[in-house]
Protein backbone atom coordinates (compact mmCIF):
# COMPACT_ATOMS: atom_id res chain seq x y z
CA UNK A 1 0.00 0.00 0.00
CA UNK A 2 1.38 3.69 -1.21
CA UNK A 3 1.35 6.97 0.94
CA UNK A 4 -1.69 8.34 -1.16
CA UNK A 5 -3.22 5.41 -0.20
CA UNK A 6 -3.25 5.37 3.40
CA UNK A 7 -3.94 9.27 2.68
CA UNK A 8 -0.42 9.82 4.48
CA UNK A 9 1.31 13.37 2.50
CA UNK A 10 4.02 12.64 0.16
CA UNK A 11 5.99 15.35 -0.96
CA UNK A 12 4.42 15.65 -4.59
CA UNK A 13 0.79 14.86 -2.87
CA UNK A 14 1.50 18.01 -0.69
CA UNK A 15 2.38 20.23 -3.66
CA UNK A 16 -0.55 18.90 -6.06
CA UNK A 17 -2.74 19.54 -2.42
CA UNK A 18 -1.08 22.95 -2.69
CA UNK A 19 -2.07 23.87 -6.27
CA UNK A 20 -5.85 22.44 -5.54
CA UNK A 21 -6.61 24.43 -2.82
CA UNK A 22 -4.90 27.64 -4.44
CA UNK A 23 -7.26 27.15 -7.61
CA UNK A 24 -10.05 26.28 -5.10
CA UNK A 25 -9.58 29.43 -3.67
CA UNK A 26 -9.74 30.97 -7.04
CA UNK A 27 -12.75 29.72 -8.07
CA UNK A 28 -14.17 30.58 -4.52
CA UNK A 29 -13.32 34.53 -4.90
CA UNK A 30 -14.53 34.36 -8.25
CA UNK A 31 -18.01 32.77 -6.95
CA UNK A 32 -18.07 35.48 -4.60
CA UNK A 33 -17.61 38.40 -6.77
CA UNK A 34 -18.77 38.45 -9.96
CA UNK A 35 -22.65 38.16 -10.94
CA UNK A 36 -23.89 35.25 -12.50
CA UNK A 37 -26.20 35.17 -15.73
CA UNK A 38 -29.85 35.15 -14.28
CA UNK A 39 -32.99 36.12 -15.50
CA UNK A 40 -32.03 35.50 -18.90
CA UNK A 41 -36.09 34.32 -20.01
CA UNK A 42 -36.72 37.05 -23.03
CA UNK A 43 -39.34 39.84 -22.24
CA UNK A 44 -40.64 43.54 -23.94
CA UNK A 45 -40.88 46.12 -21.82
CA UNK A 46 -44.79 47.18 -22.11
CA UNK A 47 -45.31 49.95 -19.50
CA UNK A 48 -43.17 51.90 -16.70
CA UNK A 49 -44.22 54.16 -14.19
CA UNK A 50 -41.66 56.24 -11.91
CA UNK A 51 -39.15 52.96 -11.28
CA UNK A 52 -41.15 50.43 -11.96
CA UNK A 53 -41.72 48.37 -15.26
CA UNK A 54 -43.90 45.81 -15.88
CA UNK A 55 -42.73 42.98 -18.84
CA UNK A 56 -44.21 40.58 -21.05
CA UNK A 57 -42.38 37.29 -21.54
CA UNK A 58 -42.40 36.23 -24.83
CA UNK A 59 -44.51 32.63 -24.99
CA UNK A 60 -42.90 29.34 -26.23
CA UNK A 61 -46.24 27.26 -26.39
CA UNK A 62 -47.72 27.00 -29.96
CA UNK A 63 -50.82 29.05 -30.22
CA UNK A 64 -53.36 26.04 -29.66
CA UNK A 65 -51.55 25.43 -26.42
CA UNK A 66 -51.81 28.40 -24.85
CA UNK A 67 -53.56 29.54 -21.39
CA UNK A 68 -56.51 32.16 -21.71
CA UNK A 69 -55.95 33.98 -18.60
CA UNK A 70 -52.98 36.27 -18.10
CA UNK A 71 -50.59 35.95 -15.30
CA UNK A 72 -49.06 38.37 -13.32
CA UNK A 73 -46.17 37.78 -10.81
CA UNK A 74 -45.60 40.52 -8.19
CA UNK A 75 -42.77 40.26 -6.32
CA UNK A 76 -40.92 41.94 -2.64
CA UNK A 77 -40.29 45.35 -2.73
CA UNK A 78 -36.85 44.51 -1.04
CA UNK A 79 -35.14 42.41 -2.78
CA UNK A 80 -34.96 41.85 -7.58
CA UNK A 81 -37.63 39.54 -8.51
CA UNK A 82 -35.19 37.75 -10.66
CA UNK A 83 -35.25 34.86 -8.40
CA UNK A 84 -38.35 33.96 -10.10
CA UNK A 85 -36.42 33.58 -13.37
CA UNK A 86 -33.42 32.30 -11.84
CA UNK A 87 -31.19 30.34 -14.49
CA UNK A 88 -32.06 28.46 -18.01
CA UNK A 89 -32.52 25.40 -16.81
CA UNK A 90 -34.11 26.08 -12.94
CA UNK A 91 -36.36 29.11 -13.66
CA UNK A 92 -40.15 29.20 -12.54
CA UNK A 93 -40.91 31.53 -15.07
CA UNK A 94 -39.48 29.44 -18.06
CA UNK A 95 -41.59 26.37 -16.34
CA UNK A 96 -45.06 28.46 -16.86
CA UNK A 97 -43.77 29.61 -20.61
CA UNK A 98 -43.82 25.93 -21.38
CA UNK A 99 -47.06 25.17 -20.26
CA UNK A 100 -48.59 27.71 -22.59
CA UNK A 101 -49.24 30.76 -20.42
CA UNK A 102 -49.08 34.76 -20.54
CA UNK A 103 -46.87 35.60 -18.27
CA UNK A 104 -46.04 39.28 -17.29
CA UNK A 105 -43.57 40.69 -14.24
CA UNK A 106 -43.81 43.56 -12.50
CA UNK A 107 -40.25 44.73 -11.48
CA UNK A 108 -41.30 47.54 -8.59
CA UNK A 109 -37.08 49.30 -9.71
CA UNK A 110 -35.07 50.44 -7.22
CA UNK A 111 -36.38 53.79 -5.20
CA UNK A 112 -34.16 56.45 -5.48
CA UNK A 113 -34.30 59.07 -2.13
CA UNK A 114 -37.16 60.75 -3.99
CA UNK A 115 -39.44 57.75 -3.97
CA UNK A 116 -38.76 57.39 0.12
CA UNK A 117 -42.54 58.47 1.03
CA UNK A 118 -44.09 55.33 -1.22
CA UNK A 119 -46.17 53.48 0.87
CA UNK A 120 -48.37 50.36 0.22
CA UNK A 121 -51.43 52.66 -0.95
CA UNK A 122 -49.45 53.44 -3.68
CA UNK A 123 -48.67 50.15 -4.91
CA UNK A 124 -51.77 48.47 -4.51
CA UNK A 125 -53.77 51.56 -5.42
CA UNK A 126 -51.74 53.76 -7.80
CA UNK A 127 -49.25 50.82 -9.40
CA UNK A 128 -51.33 47.46 -9.69
CA UNK A 129 -54.73 48.77 -10.59
CA UNK A 130 -52.80 50.60 -14.39
CA UNK A 131 -50.76 47.65 -14.73
CA UNK A 132 -53.92 45.25 -14.72
CA UNK A 133 -55.56 48.06 -16.75
CA UNK A 134 -52.35 47.36 -19.32
CA UNK A 135 -52.46 43.64 -18.81
CA UNK A 136 -55.86 43.83 -19.84
CA UNK A 137 -55.60 46.18 -22.52
CA UNK A 138 -52.64 44.28 -24.21
CA UNK A 139 -54.46 40.87 -23.86
CA UNK A 140 -57.91 41.74 -24.34
CA UNK A 141 -58.74 39.52 -21.82
CA UNK A 142 -61.12 40.73 -18.53
CA UNK A 143 -59.78 38.46 -16.58
CA UNK A 144 -56.33 37.78 -15.14
CA UNK A 145 -54.55 36.36 -12.85
CA UNK A 146 -52.32 37.39 -9.97
CA UNK A 147 -48.71 35.83 -7.90
CA UNK A 148 -47.61 37.71 -5.45
CA UNK A 149 -44.83 36.12 -3.10
CA UNK A 150 -43.62 37.88 0.24
CA UNK A 151 -44.14 41.55 0.72
CA UNK A 152 -45.54 41.27 -2.85
CA UNK A 153 -47.85 38.95 -1.65
CA UNK A 154 -49.57 41.29 0.74
CA UNK A 155 -49.80 44.01 -1.92
CA UNK A 156 -51.56 41.81 -3.89
CA UNK A 157 -53.82 40.55 -1.35
CA UNK A 158 -54.53 44.85 -0.34
CA UNK A 159 -55.23 45.44 -3.94
CA UNK A 160 -57.37 42.02 -4.64
CA UNK A 161 -59.49 42.88 -1.50
CA UNK A 162 -60.00 46.72 -2.79
CA UNK A 163 -60.61 46.38 -6.39
CA UNK A 164 -62.61 42.98 -6.25
CA UNK A 165 -63.83 43.92 -9.31
CA UNK A 166 -60.82 44.63 -11.23
CA UNK A 167 -61.11 41.05 -13.13
CA UNK A 168 -58.85 39.14 -11.29
CA UNK A 169 -59.77 35.50 -11.10
CA UNK A 170 -57.13 33.89 -9.46
CA UNK A 171 -54.75 34.47 -6.94
CA UNK A 172 -51.24 32.75 -5.59
CA UNK A 173 -50.24 34.10 -2.78
CA UNK A 174 -46.37 32.69 -1.47
CA UNK A 175 -45.09 32.99 1.69
CA UNK A 176 -47.45 36.24 2.57
CA UNK A 177 -47.06 37.99 5.61
CA UNK A 178 -50.60 38.96 6.68
CA UNK A 179 -51.28 37.84 10.07
CA UNK A 180 -48.95 39.32 13.20
CA UNK A 181 -51.17 38.40 16.07
CA UNK A 182 -48.23 35.93 17.30
CA UNK A 183 -45.94 37.88 18.47
CA UNK A 184 -43.73 35.58 19.18
CA UNK A 185 -43.47 33.18 15.55
CA UNK A 186 -40.50 34.82 13.75
CA UNK A 187 -37.52 36.97 15.18
CA UNK A 188 -38.81 39.69 12.70
CA UNK A 189 -42.11 39.90 14.87
CA UNK A 190 -40.08 40.10 18.24
CA UNK A 191 -37.72 42.20 17.09
CA UNK A 192 -40.15 45.09 15.55
CA UNK A 193 -42.53 44.31 19.00
CA UNK A 194 -39.86 45.47 21.23
CA UNK A 195 -40.62 49.23 21.94
CA UNK A 196 -36.86 49.88 21.82
CA UNK A 197 -37.17 49.59 18.09
CA UNK A 198 -38.70 52.45 16.67
CA UNK A 199 -39.16 52.70 12.39
CA UNK A 200 -39.74 56.16 12.28
CA UNK A 201 -36.08 57.47 14.26
CA UNK A 202 -34.76 54.94 11.02
CA UNK A 203 -36.70 56.50 8.35
CA UNK A 204 -35.58 60.04 9.50
CA UNK A 205 -32.14 59.17 9.73
CA UNK A 206 -32.22 57.03 5.95
CA UNK A 207 -35.09 58.06 3.88
CA UNK A 208 -35.37 54.70 2.74
CA UNK A 209 -34.09 51.76 4.51
CA UNK A 210 -30.97 51.18 3.02
CA UNK A 211 -30.42 47.13 1.47
CA UNK A 212 -28.16 46.23 3.38
CA UNK A 213 -29.98 46.59 6.29
CA UNK A 214 -32.82 44.89 5.63
CA UNK A 215 -30.69 41.54 3.95
CA UNK A 216 -28.76 41.81 7.37
CA UNK A 217 -31.84 41.51 9.17
CA UNK A 218 -32.74 38.60 7.43
CA UNK A 219 -29.96 37.04 6.89
CA UNK A 220 -29.27 37.69 11.26
CA UNK A 221 -32.43 35.39 11.69
CA UNK A 222 -30.37 32.45 10.65
CA UNK A 223 -26.71 33.59 11.61
CA UNK A 224 -24.92 30.13 11.38
CA UNK A 225 -26.48 29.19 8.21
CA UNK A 226 -26.16 32.66 6.38
CA UNK A 227 -23.09 33.86 7.30
CA UNK A 228 -21.12 31.10 7.78
CA UNK A 229 -22.80 27.75 6.56
CA UNK A 230 -23.31 28.80 3.04
CA UNK A 231 -19.69 29.70 2.10
CA UNK A 232 -18.83 26.09 3.76
CA UNK A 233 -21.03 24.62 1.58
CA UNK A 234 -19.40 26.01 -1.14
CA UNK A 235 -15.76 25.37 -0.04
CA UNK A 236 -17.35 21.32 0.46
CA UNK A 237 -18.65 21.53 -3.25
CA UNK A 238 -16.19 23.54 -4.88
CA UNK A 239 -15.59 20.94 -7.73
CA UNK A 240 -18.69 19.97 -7.83
CA UNK A 241 -20.63 22.33 -11.48
CA UNK A 242 -23.85 21.58 -10.76
CA UNK A 243 -23.68 22.67 -6.91
CA UNK A 244 -20.95 25.90 -7.83
CA UNK A 245 -23.82 27.07 -11.00
CA UNK A 246 -26.81 26.77 -8.61
CA UNK A 247 -24.71 28.67 -5.51
CA UNK A 248 -23.78 31.48 -7.99
CA UNK A 249 -26.99 32.36 -9.58
CA UNK A 250 -28.71 32.28 -6.18
CA UNK A 251 -25.32 34.89 -4.82
CA UNK A 252 -25.93 36.59 -7.33
CA UNK A 253 -29.84 37.53 -6.18
CA UNK A 254 -28.78 37.45 -2.71
CA UNK A 255 -26.19 40.50 -3.15
CA UNK A 256 -28.50 42.59 -5.27
CA UNK A 257 -30.00 44.00 -2.36
CA UNK A 258 -32.50 47.29 -3.18
CA UNK A 259 -33.60 49.94 -0.76
CA UNK A 260 -36.85 49.85 1.13
CA UNK A 261 -39.15 52.99 0.39
CA UNK A 262 -39.14 54.78 4.13
CA UNK A 263 -42.84 54.87 3.90
CA UNK A 264 -43.40 51.72 3.16
CA UNK A 265 -41.07 50.36 5.71
CA UNK A 266 -42.75 52.62 8.57
CA UNK A 267 -46.25 51.04 7.66
CA UNK A 268 -45.07 47.81 7.39
CA UNK A 269 -43.77 47.59 10.76
CA UNK A 270 -45.99 50.24 12.58
CA UNK A 271 -49.33 48.72 10.94
CA UNK A 272 -48.90 45.55 10.59
CA UNK A 273 -46.08 44.44 12.54
CA UNK A 274 -46.63 46.55 16.01
CA UNK A 275 -50.70 46.97 15.57
CA UNK A 276 -51.92 43.73 13.02
CA UNK A 277 -54.16 46.38 11.49
CA UNK A 278 -54.87 44.43 8.30
CA UNK A 279 -56.54 41.00 10.82
CA UNK A 280 -58.04 43.61 13.30
CA UNK A 281 -60.03 45.33 10.37
CA UNK A 282 -58.32 48.47 10.93
CA UNK A 283 -56.24 49.27 8.25
CA UNK A 284 -57.14 51.60 5.57
CA UNK A 285 -55.56 52.72 2.04
CA UNK A 286 -56.18 56.03 1.06
CA UNK A 287 -58.83 56.54 3.25
CA UNK A 288 -60.60 53.22 1.90
CA UNK A 289 -60.89 50.21 4.70
CA UNK A 290 -59.34 47.04 3.94
CA UNK A 291 -61.56 44.42 4.17
CA UNK A 292 -60.31 40.62 3.95
CA UNK A 293 -64.00 39.20 3.43
CA UNK A 294 -64.06 41.59 0.30
CA UNK A 295 -61.58 39.25 -1.68
CA UNK A 296 -63.53 37.48 -3.87
CA UNK A 297 -60.86 35.35 -6.68
CA UNK A 298 -59.75 31.84 -6.39
CA UNK A 299 -57.03 31.77 -3.30
CA UNK A 300 -53.72 29.54 -3.12
CA UNK A 301 -51.90 29.97 -0.23
CA UNK A 302 -48.09 28.64 -0.46
CA UNK A 303 -46.64 28.18 3.21
CA UNK A 304 -42.90 27.04 3.81
CA UNK A 305 -42.83 25.22 6.84
CA UNK A 306 -39.43 25.99 8.06
CA UNK A 307 -39.77 29.65 6.87
CA UNK A 308 -38.09 32.17 9.43
CA UNK A 309 -39.67 35.54 7.67
CA UNK A 310 -42.80 34.21 7.31
CA UNK A 311 -43.81 31.74 9.44
CA UNK A 312 -47.06 29.88 8.08
CA UNK A 313 -49.08 31.10 11.03
CA UNK A 314 -48.56 34.78 9.16
CA UNK A 315 -50.38 33.31 6.21
CA UNK A 316 -52.97 30.67 7.37
CA UNK A 317 -55.15 32.77 9.20
CA UNK A 318 -55.70 35.50 6.89
CA UNK A 319 -57.27 33.10 4.46
CA UNK A 320 -59.95 32.26 6.17
CA UNK A 321 -60.95 35.83 6.96
CA UNK A 322 -60.94 36.08 2.75
CA UNK A 323 -64.02 36.28 0.96
CA UNK A 324 -63.26 33.53 -1.47
CA UNK A 325 -65.42 30.18 -1.99
CA UNK A 326 -62.51 28.56 -3.62
CA UNK A 327 -59.55 28.49 -1.22
CA UNK A 328 -56.52 26.20 -0.59
CA UNK A 329 -53.32 25.91 2.06
CA UNK A 330 -50.66 24.02 0.18
CA UNK A 331 -47.83 23.24 2.57
CA UNK A 332 -44.74 22.87 1.51
CA UNK A 333 -41.80 21.68 3.17
CA UNK A 334 -38.71 24.14 3.03
CA UNK A 335 -37.57 28.00 3.61
CA UNK A 336 -38.75 31.25 2.57
CA UNK A 337 -36.73 31.17 -0.86
CA UNK A 338 -36.54 27.67 -0.88
CA UNK A 339 -39.73 26.52 -1.91
CA UNK A 340 -39.68 28.33 -4.81
CA UNK A 341 -35.90 28.45 -6.37
CA UNK A 342 -34.90 25.66 -4.47
CA UNK A 343 -33.60 22.47 -6.09
CA UNK A 344 -36.97 20.28 -4.87
CA UNK A 345 -39.72 23.31 -6.53
CA UNK A 346 -39.27 22.05 -9.94
CA UNK A 347 -40.91 18.99 -8.21
CA UNK A 348 -43.60 20.14 -5.51
CA UNK A 349 -44.43 24.09 -5.86
CA UNK A 350 -44.41 24.67 -8.98
CA UNK A 351 -46.38 21.41 -10.89
CA UNK A 352 -48.91 22.88 -8.03
CA UNK A 353 -48.83 25.95 -8.55
CA UNK A 354 -49.34 25.36 -12.46
CA UNK A 355 -52.59 22.83 -12.30
CA UNK A 356 -54.14 24.86 -9.84
CA UNK A 357 -54.05 27.46 -12.48
CA UNK A 358 -54.87 25.09 -14.77
CA UNK A 359 -58.07 23.80 -13.42
CA UNK A 360 -59.26 27.66 -12.69
CA UNK A 361 -58.35 28.84 -16.60
CA UNK A 362 -61.44 29.75 -17.59
CA UNK B 1 -27.28 20.76 -2.29
CA UNK B 2 -24.33 19.67 -0.10
CA UNK B 3 -22.35 16.48 -0.66
CA UNK B 4 -19.73 15.73 1.63
CA UNK B 5 -16.91 13.69 0.99
CA UNK B 6 -14.70 11.40 3.07
CA UNK B 7 -10.81 11.93 1.65
CA UNK B 8 -9.08 13.38 4.52
CA UNK B 9 -6.74 16.57 2.82
CA UNK B 10 -4.32 17.79 5.68
CA UNK B 11 -3.74 20.84 4.08
CA UNK B 12 -6.36 22.42 3.81
CA UNK B 13 -7.21 25.12 5.99
CA UNK B 14 -10.58 24.05 6.47
CA UNK B 15 -10.21 20.57 6.78
CA UNK B 16 -8.74 21.04 10.25
CA UNK B 17 -12.17 22.29 11.55
CA UNK B 18 -14.61 20.11 9.41
CA UNK B 19 -14.83 17.33 11.71
CA UNK B 20 -15.49 19.37 14.61
CA UNK B 21 -17.47 21.67 11.98
CA UNK B 22 -20.02 19.35 11.11
CA UNK B 23 -20.76 17.39 15.25
CA UNK B 24 -21.36 20.96 16.42
CA UNK B 25 -22.46 22.84 13.28
CA UNK B 26 -26.60 21.59 13.87
CA UNK B 27 -26.35 22.71 17.89
CA UNK B 28 -24.69 25.78 17.07
CA UNK B 29 -27.06 26.57 14.50
CA UNK B 30 -29.96 26.06 16.69
CA UNK B 31 -28.36 27.68 19.45
CA UNK B 32 -27.80 31.07 18.02
CA UNK B 33 -31.98 30.48 16.20
CA UNK B 34 -32.69 30.67 19.53
CA UNK B 35 -30.78 33.44 20.59
CA UNK B 36 -32.03 35.80 18.33
CA UNK B 37 -35.28 34.92 18.91
CA UNK B 38 -35.08 35.78 22.73
CA UNK B 39 -36.29 39.20 24.25
CA UNK B 40 -33.27 39.92 26.17
CA UNK B 41 -31.64 40.47 22.39
CA UNK B 42 -34.79 42.17 20.64
CA UNK B 43 -34.05 44.76 23.79
CA UNK B 44 -30.34 44.23 22.92
CA UNK B 45 -30.10 44.97 19.43
CA UNK B 46 -33.33 48.02 19.77
CA UNK B 47 -31.84 49.63 22.27
CA UNK B 48 -28.50 49.25 20.63
CA UNK B 49 -29.58 50.73 17.05
CA UNK B 50 -31.92 53.77 19.03
CA UNK B 51 -29.32 54.78 20.92
CA UNK B 52 -27.04 54.91 17.95
CA UNK B 53 -29.75 57.00 15.59
CA UNK B 54 -30.53 59.21 18.95
CA UNK B 55 -26.94 60.22 19.09
CA UNK B 56 -26.33 61.02 15.63
CA UNK B 57 -29.45 62.58 14.85
CA UNK B 58 -28.49 66.28 15.34
CA UNK B 59 -24.71 65.98 13.47
CA UNK B 60 -27.14 64.54 10.61
CA UNK B 61 -29.55 67.18 10.57
CA UNK B 62 -26.96 70.16 11.36
CA UNK B 63 -24.78 68.66 8.08
CA UNK B 64 -28.38 68.93 5.80
CA UNK B 65 -29.19 72.43 7.08
CA UNK B 66 -25.89 73.58 6.51
CA UNK B 67 -25.62 71.86 2.97
CA UNK B 68 -29.31 73.07 2.51
CA UNK B 69 -27.81 76.87 3.23
CA UNK B 70 -24.99 76.26 1.27
CA UNK B 71 -26.75 75.19 -2.19
CA UNK B 72 -29.53 78.18 -1.55
CA UNK B 73 -26.63 80.83 -1.37
CA UNK B 74 -25.15 79.05 -4.52
CA UNK B 75 -28.70 79.38 -6.42
CA UNK B 76 -28.31 75.75 -6.68
CA UNK B 77 -31.21 73.31 -6.04
CA UNK B 78 -31.43 71.32 -3.06
CA UNK B 79 -32.65 68.01 -2.10
CA UNK B 80 -36.05 69.27 -1.36
CA UNK B 81 -36.21 70.51 -4.98
CA UNK B 82 -35.41 66.98 -6.93
CA UNK B 83 -38.20 65.44 -4.49
CA UNK B 84 -40.69 67.95 -5.88
CA UNK B 85 -39.54 67.73 -9.38
CA UNK B 86 -39.37 63.43 -9.08
CA UNK B 87 -43.01 63.72 -7.77
CA UNK B 88 -44.43 66.19 -10.73
CA UNK B 89 -42.79 64.08 -13.22
CA UNK B 90 -44.04 61.16 -11.82
CA UNK B 91 -47.58 62.94 -12.22
CA UNK B 92 -47.00 63.66 -15.59
CA UNK B 93 -46.00 59.84 -16.08
CA UNK B 94 -49.37 59.17 -14.26
CA UNK B 95 -51.64 61.80 -16.55
CA UNK B 96 -49.88 59.91 -20.04
CA UNK B 97 -50.37 56.47 -18.84
CA UNK B 98 -54.13 57.40 -18.20
CA UNK B 99 -54.29 59.24 -21.60
CA UNK B 100 -52.44 55.80 -23.42
CA UNK B 101 -55.42 53.76 -21.72
CA UNK B 102 -58.17 55.93 -23.13
CA UNK B 103 -56.62 56.09 -26.37
CA UNK B 104 -56.07 51.76 -26.26
CA UNK B 105 -59.55 51.95 -25.64
CA UNK B 106 -61.00 54.10 -27.83
CA UNK B 107 -59.03 52.48 -30.83
CA UNK B 108 -60.13 48.83 -29.69
CA UNK B 109 -63.32 49.04 -31.75
CA UNK B 110 -61.51 50.09 -35.18
CA UNK B 111 -58.73 47.40 -34.51
CA UNK B 112 -61.69 44.46 -33.97
CA UNK B 113 -63.96 46.39 -37.14
CA UNK B 114 -60.28 46.01 -39.39
CA UNK B 115 -59.62 42.36 -38.41
CA UNK B 116 -63.60 41.22 -39.42
CA UNK B 117 -62.92 43.25 -42.63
Amino acid sequence: MTATETGNPTMPNVYEELLKIAGNSQTFQRLMLTDAKIAQTPKKLIWTLNKAKLFRYEPVAPEDKRRRIPLLMVFAIMNRPHVLDLRPGHSFTEYMLKFGYDLYLLDWGTPGPEDSALKFDDYALEYLPRVTRKIKSVTGSDKFSMLGWCLGALISTLYASLRPNDGLKNLILLTAPLDFSDKTSSGFSRWTSNPAFDPDKIIDAFGNVPGEMVDYGAKALKPVENFIGTYLNLWDNINNPKVVESWHAMNTWVRDVIPMPGGAYRQLINEFYKQNRLMEGKLALRGEPVDLAKLTASVLTVTADVDHITPPCQSAGAVERMGSKDKEIFRVHGGHIGIMAGSGAEKTTWPHIERWLAARDT
Amino acid sequence: MSEKTDTFKPFDPTEMFKSMRDTNMDAWSKMMIQLVNTDAYSEATGTMLDTWLTSSGPFRKAVEKAMTQVLTNLSMPTRADFFSLAERLTNIEMRLDDLEAKLDQSLRPVGKAATKA
